[in-house]
């Protein structure tokens, strides 16, 4: 790479002044790694597809980013320039750039994208377009193009990327993505031996050694070539990689915090939770190993606050140790947060920051007969204790989430919503209270993901949807606040969740139409993506519709190594209405026997 | 107390005043400097930092003051966990704290890239109106204080705090009337009580 293409921030300086928050865009962060161009002969830039506040969040891309400098590598970083910016280096001919280094994307080995929601696919476009990268692997044939790869949740379904992305990475990506870059040295580059030997490894999917064919009713008909990807499983959580140092962003992001990955994957197997199949089985970090972290991070930032993260923290069967440790070990004045608390294991005694005053609680629908046919595993009971308990520990706000469009829903199940608000408002009136009380209610449209139970879904239409909304707004005592979802980005969502390969040219067409950004209710441009599917000649509703159980699936050649028969005993069972409960209560024979500490399978 | 002059430039021109409050907070707490908190309902870190400069003005004179028991090196201690651009240029203990944003009256400047006119000739004018960012007018004369060229350079003193002058401001002034585009502005001194 050199140093002759580094782009010198000076000469931005005028555009960088017309912009919101130019501090995005300057790098210099403290404790940011100071990469080498060219060390260990691999140059690797992790890609995140939304604006820097977002993207220093996101923990999965400096685990892979560690992952790379342990083998002695060069890894930087790149967030999405909003708008203003965005719109400024095109207009000036200047290439979109790496935060440390400032060297032009395209003179990268690897750019690896995070894909953590569908709604941001439009922004990887905008990122590689602003790169002066072409978008799509047709295009780059040939060409001296950086290798572009693709990990994330959202990879496990990577059909809708596929014109786009050369390598995606599936599952854990600690060790993979550079066994990948080791490869590519070997072979000297992007050749044919060289993808045909990475597609061997667990974890690696080449998109051009699988073809996909369609039926003419739509559906896939077949699928050919490499047919069976496994996905990429780190067994042992505790020796794995983890950043001892975090960037601390220049401009405050969401969460400015240091953060400790407790644990990996879920024991509850909720039925609409694609995290809670893909990430399985559950993997522990030591309370050891997390205090050692917690102290590093906190010396190496300067952070106030530690955030336990996780699927669910609650189980983390050794957490009151864990939060005496961190309390023993760190500073006085520094915080915890844990933010992942189910209901059922709430107590007021981790009410953390005497400040903070509202607490969300996710019982996901109304009626315990919704909750236990999507395996939420939560009574009534359980939710009004926990919210007792934070009103006796000080807490006068309460967030409820609740999902609408859920499989075997009814009328009956909104008319639930609304009778939990009613009893919560009675339970915090029963006492006398300093403050009011602050109850607001979000409803979010559902949407079925692949290797979920729910993959063979519909997904709700927009009249049953907005009937539903209405029905609560009529309905929910007054003083609760209400927020939902617009149907539209939820649809989309649906689409590029359980889509195909035929997506992409609709999201090059949707980019070319100026969307980008879809996750933002104020730059969401549904008349760019209507638009692009209708030049496109495919109907959204193609992907929302219910799945046979005999058709193939777009994401079928894809292995979590949960089996396909587990999900589909799980969907029966929901209709039956019946709880399967928590692996940690016995293993529920998902698949994942063999690799799964809670089934005796590992260590 | 601790009184400091700090430098804000190398990138760090473009971190806000807000953002730079929670950087020198962090700093701190990574040099292991303990801070006095507000005794309020917020607490808050007893940390006093001049007035803002505007963003992408590089400054080498800024000053601030904490509230901490600390004897050792502070400049060192703070330079070893500080961003790049934000390093303390000199410190000194001082028994009461020093309000820089209210003590500090002038501030003088550098700015590259306008064209050359006759400096001499500046104060013959009738008077500099400006529109400030609210779309408000005001003649700025009484508050422009020196002007010189130096080389490539204007070099030029306002007035800070009360009546204040925005240095980019004067710039883009400036420019509408000679001609040029600021390439590089810093603040190069202060003046007022209690700096160092």
């Amino acid at each position: 790479m050199g140093c002759v293409n580094r782009i010198d921030i000076g000469s931005l300086r005028g555009l960088l002044l017309k912009c919101e928050k130019p501090s995005r865009y300057t790098g210099g962060e403290y404790g940011a790694p100071q990469p080498v161009p060219d060390a260990g002969g691999f140059n690797f830039c992790a890609c995140f597809p939304d604006l820097y506040e977002v993207g220093t969040s996101n923990l999965g891309i400096k685990i892979v980013a560690r992952s790379f400098e342990e083998r002695g590598m060069c890894a930087d970083f790149c967030f999405a320039p909003a708008r203003d910016f965005g719109g400024g280096l095109k207009e000036a001919g200047v290439p979109l750039y790496s935060l440390a280094l400032k060297a032009p994307l395209k003179d990268f080995d690897m750019l690896g994208f995070s894909l953590q929601y569908e709604l941001s696919y439009t922004n990887m476009l905008y990122m590689l377009d602003l790169a002066g990268i072409p978008l799509t692997r047709a295009e780059r044939e040939g060409g001296r193009w950086p290798l572009i790869a693709a990990g994330g949740p959202c990879a496990v379904n990577p059909e809708p990327l596929a014109d786009f992305i050369d390598v995606f990475f599936i599952g854990d990506g600690e060790s993979v993505d550079a066994d990948v870059a080791e490869i590519y040295k070997k072979h000297g580059g992007a050749t044919r031996d060289f993808y045909r030997e990475i597609s061997g490894l667990d974890g690696v999917y080449v998109p051009a050694l699988t073809d996909i064919e369609y039926a003419e009713n739509g559906e896939v008909k077949k699928i050919s070539g490499v047919t069976r990807v496994k996905r990429a499983l780190v067994s042992d959580l505790d020796a794995a990689v983890y950043p001892e140092k975090f960037a601390v962003p220049n401009c405050e992001s969401v969460h400015d915090r240091a953060v400790l990955e407790v644990m990996r994957g879920c024991y509850r197997g909720c039925r609409f939770c694609q995290a809670g199949f893909i990430y399985r089985p559950v993997r522990k970090r030591s309370v050891q190993t997390l205090t050692r972290q917690a102290c590093e991070l906190i010396k190496n930032t300067g952070y106030d606050e530690v955030s336990l993260n996780s699927l669910s923290t609650g189980d983390y069967g050794r957490l009151r140790e864990l939060i005496s440790s961190l309390k023993e070990h760190l500073p006085p004045e520094v915080t915890l947060a844990l933010p992942s608390l189910r209901a059922d294991s709430f107590e007021g005694g981790f009410a953390q920051d005497a400040r903070k005053t509202s607490l969300t609680f996710a019982p996901e629908a109304g009626t315990q007969r919704l909750r236990d046919a999507i395996n939420k595993d939560i009574t009534e009971e359980e939710i009004l204790r926990a919210a007792k308990s934070a009103f006796d520990a000080g807490y006068s706000a309460v967030k409820l989430y609740f999902m609408l469009g859920l499989p075997t829903e009814t009328e009956e199940d909104l008319d639930g919503i609304c009778a939990i608000c009613e009893k919560i408002r009675a339970l915090y009136s029963a006492e006398k209270r300093k403050k009011a009380l602050r109850l607001s209610v979000s409803v979010a449209t559902f949407v079925p993901k692949p290797f979920t139970p729910f993959q063979w879904e519909a997904q709700a239409d927009e009249a049953t949807i907005k009937a539903r909304q209405d029905r609560l707004i009529k309905r929910l005592p007054r003083g609760v606040r209400l927020s939902w979802s617009a149907y539209y980005p939820s649809l989309l969502e649906a689409a590029f969740a359980r889509g195909d390969r035929r997506l992409g040219k609709v999201l090059k067409a949707a980019y070319e139409n100026g969307c980008t950004f879809d996750g933002w209710d104020n730059l969401f441009n549904e008349r760019g993506w209507r638009d692009a599917f209708e030049r496109c000649g495919i109907s959204p509703h193609i992907y929302v519709r219910e799945r046979g159980t005999d058709e193939v699936l777009p994401w079928d050649h894809i292995d979590v190594l949960v089996e396909k028969s587990f999900l589909a005993k799980e969907r029966e069972r929901a209709y039956a209405g019946k709880v399967t409960g928590s692996c940690a209560a016995g293993c529920k024979g998902c698949g994942l026997q063999k690799n799964c500490p809670a089934a005796g399978g590992a260590k | 107390m601790i009184a400091f002059k700090y430098e804000k430039t190398d990138g760090a021109e473009y971190i806000s005043h807000l953002d730079l409050l929670r950087h020198v907070d962090r700093t701190l707490r990574r040099a292991g400097i303990k801070v006095a908190y507000s005794q309020g309902f917020h607490k808050h870190p007893r940390i006093f930092l001049g007035n803002p400069v505007p963003l992408g003005v590089r400054s080498l004179s800024e000053y601030g003051a904490i509230d901490a028991d600390f004897c050792g090196d502070f400049k060192e201690a703070f330079n070893a966990c500080s961003p790049r651009g934000i390093k303390c240029l000199a410190f000194k203990q001082t028994a009461e704290k020093p309000n820089f944003a209210e003590s500090i009256t002038a501030c003088r400047y550098e700015a590259e890239g306008i064209n050359a006119f006759d400096t001499a000739r500046f104060f013959e004018r009738d008077g500099l109106v400006i529109t400030d960012l609210r779309g408000r007018t005001a003649d700025v004369m009484p508050r422009v204080l020196a002007l010189e060229r130096r080389q490539d350079r204007l070099c030029f003193t306002l007035r800070c705090g009360e009546n204040n002058l925005r240095p980019d401001l004067f710039c883009s002034v400036i420019c509408g009337i000679y001609g040029g585009e600021v390439r590089d502005i810093v603040k190069t001194d202060s003046y007022g009580r209690n700096v160092f």
